[in-house]
C-alpha cells in the first residue's frame, strides 16, 4: 500500500510537470543557461581551473567540471524546492482535502512527490551532461568509485529528505511556490555552488554548513574532479548521512503536525 | 484611420498602465519585490567574493583589454542593473495574457474593441516604471559593493535605456504568446532570463566568450544596450557607439515586429479554436 501511494504520487507529479512536450525543451535549456552563466562568471579571471581548499589540502579542479557538478546538484535542488510546493498546488487545485481524507500514508505522499523530482531531474541531468560534455572537455579524475557513488547517493537522499520537509512545511502557507523560489538564490550563494567555500565571508559560513547541498558539492566535486578517496571526504559524507536521517525524521513529524493543525483550525483550504 | 485610432490607443495604454501600477502597489508584496532583486544581488555578491576573496582584486589581461578598464565591480553592476528590465519583459509583459486567463478576465479583455498592442504597451509602461525603481535600487546597492561611475554621458545613457526597453518589449510580446499557448507559468520566463544573463555580457565581456556564444549574444538586444550603458558610465578608452546604436535599433524593430505578428496569430488561433479560458 505504501509503495502504491508513492508510485501514484510520482506519476501524478510527473504528468503535471510534463503536461506539454514543450516542457522538455525548457528542461534542457534552463540548466544549460544557468551553467553557462556560472561558467562565464569566472572568465574575467581564469578560464581553465579553480582551486578548492578542503581539509588542509588544495585541489585544482577543472573549471568546467566545477561549474558542471555545481549545476547538476543545483538543478536537483531546484526540483526539490518545486516539489516542496506540492501541497500548495493541491490547495490551488482544490484537491488537498480529498488527498488528506484518503487513507494514504502521509509519508508515502511526501516521498512520492520528492521522488517525482528525481524523474524530472533525469531530464535536467541528461540535458546538462550532453550539452556540456558535447561543448567542453571536462577533466575528470576518479580514484575511488565507491566514494563517488556514496557522495552522489547521499547528496541525492539528503536533498530528497529536504524536499519532504519543505513540502510538509509549506502546507502551513499559501505562498509555498513563492517561498520555494525565494530560497533558490540565497542557497545558490551560500552553498559554495558559485565559488569555492574557502572564499565565503566567515560570518556567512555558519549558514552554509546548515545546507546539505554544501556538503554534497564538496564531496562530489572532490571525488569526481579531484580524485579524492573515501577517507578524504569522510567528514562531509558523515555530515550528509546525519542530515539525511535528521531531515527524514523531521519530515515525519512536520507532516503529522501540519495535519493536526489543519484539523484543529480548519484552515486547510482557506485562502 | 490611424490618426483616429491614436487617441483611443493612447487611452488604452494609459488605462492599462494605471491598472497594472495600482495592482502592483495596492497589493504590494515584499516577497515579490525581493524576488526581482535576488539574481542581481546574488550576482553582485558572487562577483564581489570572486574579485576580492578568490582572485585578490586582479582581473585577467584579456578582461582589461576587452573592457578598456579594470574596474570589474562597476562593469558587473551595470549589467546587473539592466537585468531588472529583462525580468519585466519576461515575467510581466511575457505573462499578461496568462494572468488574464488565470483571473478569468481574458474573454472580457478580448471582447473590447481596444488595440491589443496598446494593451500590451500599457503593461510594459507600468513594468518600466517599476523597473526604473528597481534599476536605481540596484545601483544604490552596488555602491556598497564598490561601484564607481567615471563619467555620465546623458544622451547615451537614456538612449541605451529606451532602446533596450523597446527591444525587450518585442521579446515580451513573443514570450506572452508562448506562455499563453503552452499554459506555462514560469519556465519560459525563467529560461529567457537566464539566457540573457549568460549571453548578454552581464557577467563577462562578450569578447571573452567562445565563438558560438558570441554568435548568440549578437542576436540579443541587451548585449548592445549594456555596452552602450557601460560606455555612458565608465568611459572606456576606445569605443564607437554607432554600431551598437544601429544594431539595437534594428533588433528592436525586428523583435517588436515579430511580437506584433505573434500577438495577432495567438488571438486568431484562440478565436478559431475557442481556447480563451480553456485550461
Amino acid at each position: 500500500m505504501f509503495w502504491r501511494v508513492v508510485v501514484a504520487e510520482m506519476k501524478k507529479n510527473v504528468r503535471q510537470f510534463f503536461f506539454s512536450r514543450a516542457t522538455l525543451v525548457w528542461a534542457f535549456v534552463l540548466p544549460l543557461g544557468n551553467g553557462l552563466y556560472l561558467y562565464f562568471l569566472y572568465f574575467p579571471f581564469v578560464t581553465k581551473s579553480v582551486e578548492l581548499e578542503f581539509n588542509a589540502s588544495t585541489y585544482t579542479l577543472d573549471l568546467v567540471g566545477f561549474t558542471l557538478i555545481g549545476q547538476l546538484l543545483y538543478s536537483f535542488f531546484v526540483m526539490v524546492m518545486v516539489v516542496g510546493a506540492a501541497f500548495d498546488r493541491e490547495r490551488e487545485q482544490g484537491t488537498l482535502e480529498a488527498l488528506l481524507l484518503s487513507p494514504a500514508n502521509r509519508m508515502a505522499i511526501l516521498l512520492g512527490g520528492a521522488l517525482a523530482s528525481a524523474v524530472w531531474y533525469m531530464w535536467m541531468l541528461i540535458g546538462v551532461l550532453f550539452s556540456w560534455i558535447g561543448f567542453f572537455q571536462v577533466n575528470i579524475i576518479i580514484n575511488d568509485f565507491l566514494a563517488l557513488f556514496t557522495s552522489v547517493a547521499l547528496s541525492y537522499l539528503s536533498l530528497v529528505a529536504l524536499g519532504m520537509c519543505l513540502e510538509a512545511l509549506f502546507i502551513h502557507s499559501r505562498r509555498g511556490v513563492m517561498y520555494g523560489t525565494m530560497l533558490q538564490e540565497p542557497i545558490m550563494f551560500l552553498s559554495g555552488l558559485i565559488f569555492p567555500l574557502q572564499a565565503m565571508p566567515r560570518g556567512l559560513l555558519v549558514f552554509s554548513y546548515l545546507i546539505p547541498l554544501t556538503f554534497g558539492l564538496i564531496s562530489v566535486r572532490l571525488t569526481l574532479l579531484g580524485g579524492a578517496s573515501m577517507f578524504d571526504v569522510a567528514v562531509p559524507l558523515g555530515i550528509l548521512a546525519f542530515m539525511t536521517a535528521t531531515l527524514f525524521i523531521l519530515a515525519m513529524w512536520l507532516i503529522g503536525y501540519a495535519e493536526r493543525q489543519a484539523k484543529v483550525k480548519a484552515t486547510l483550504t482557506q485562502f | 484611420m490611424v490618426i483616429q485610432m491614436a487617441p483611443h490607443s493612447l487611452r488604452v495604454l494609459l488605462a492599462t498602465a494605471k491598472v497594472n501600477l495600482t495592482m502592483t502597489w495596492r497589493f504590494f508584496s515584499w516577497t515579490g519585490f525581493a524576488l526581482r532583486f535576488w539574481i542581481p544581488l546574488m550576482t553582485l555578491g558572487a562577483a564581489w567574493v570572486l574579485y576580492n576573496h578568490v582572485y585578490q582584486g586582479v582581473t585577467s589581461s584579456a578582461f582589461r583589454n576587452a573592457v578598456g578598464a579594470s574596474d570589474y565591480l562597476s562593469f558587473i553592476t551595470i549589467g546587473n542593473a539592466f537585468y531588472v528590465f529583462v525580468f519585466s519583459a519576461a515575467f510581466v509583459v511575457g505573462r499578461v495574457m496568462f494572468w488574464e486567463r488565470a483571473m478569468g478576465t481574458i474573454e472580457a479583455t478580448f471582447i473590447t474593441p481596444m488595440s491589443r498592442l496598446a494593451h500590451m504597451a500599457g503593461a510594459m509602461a507600468a513594468a518600466a516604471v517599476n523597473s526604473t525603481i528597481d534599476f536605481v535600487a540596484v545601483f544604490l546597492i552596488a555602491l556598497l559593493f564598490g561601484f564607481q561611475a567615471s563619467s555620465f554621458n546623458t544622451a547615451l545613457f537614456f538612449a541605451s535605456l529606451l532602446l533596450t526597453a523597446f527591444a525587450l518589449f518585442g521579446i515580451g510580446l513573443m514570450t506572452n504568446a508562448i506562455t499563453l499557448t503552452f499554459r506555462d507559468r514560469t519556465t519560459t520566463a525563467n529560461t529567457l532570463s537566464i539566457l540573457f544573463m549568460a549571453f548578454s555580457g552581464i557577467v563577462c565581456p562578450v569578447e571573452l566568450m567562445p565563438v558560438w556564444a558570441q554568435a548568440i549574444s549578437k542576436a540579443l538586444p541587451l548585449t548592445y544596450g549594456i555596452r552602450l550603458m557601460r560606455a555612458s558610465l565608465l568611459r572606456p578608452e576606445s569605443y564607437n557607439s554607432l554600431y551598437d546604436l544601429v544594431a539595437l535599433i534594428m533588433l528592436g524593430i525586428i523583435f517588436v515586429g515579430i511580437g506584433m505578428i505573434t500577438l495577432r496569430l495567438i488571438e486568431r488561433n484562440m478565436r478559431k479554436k475557442a481556447l480563451f479560458s480553456v485550461f
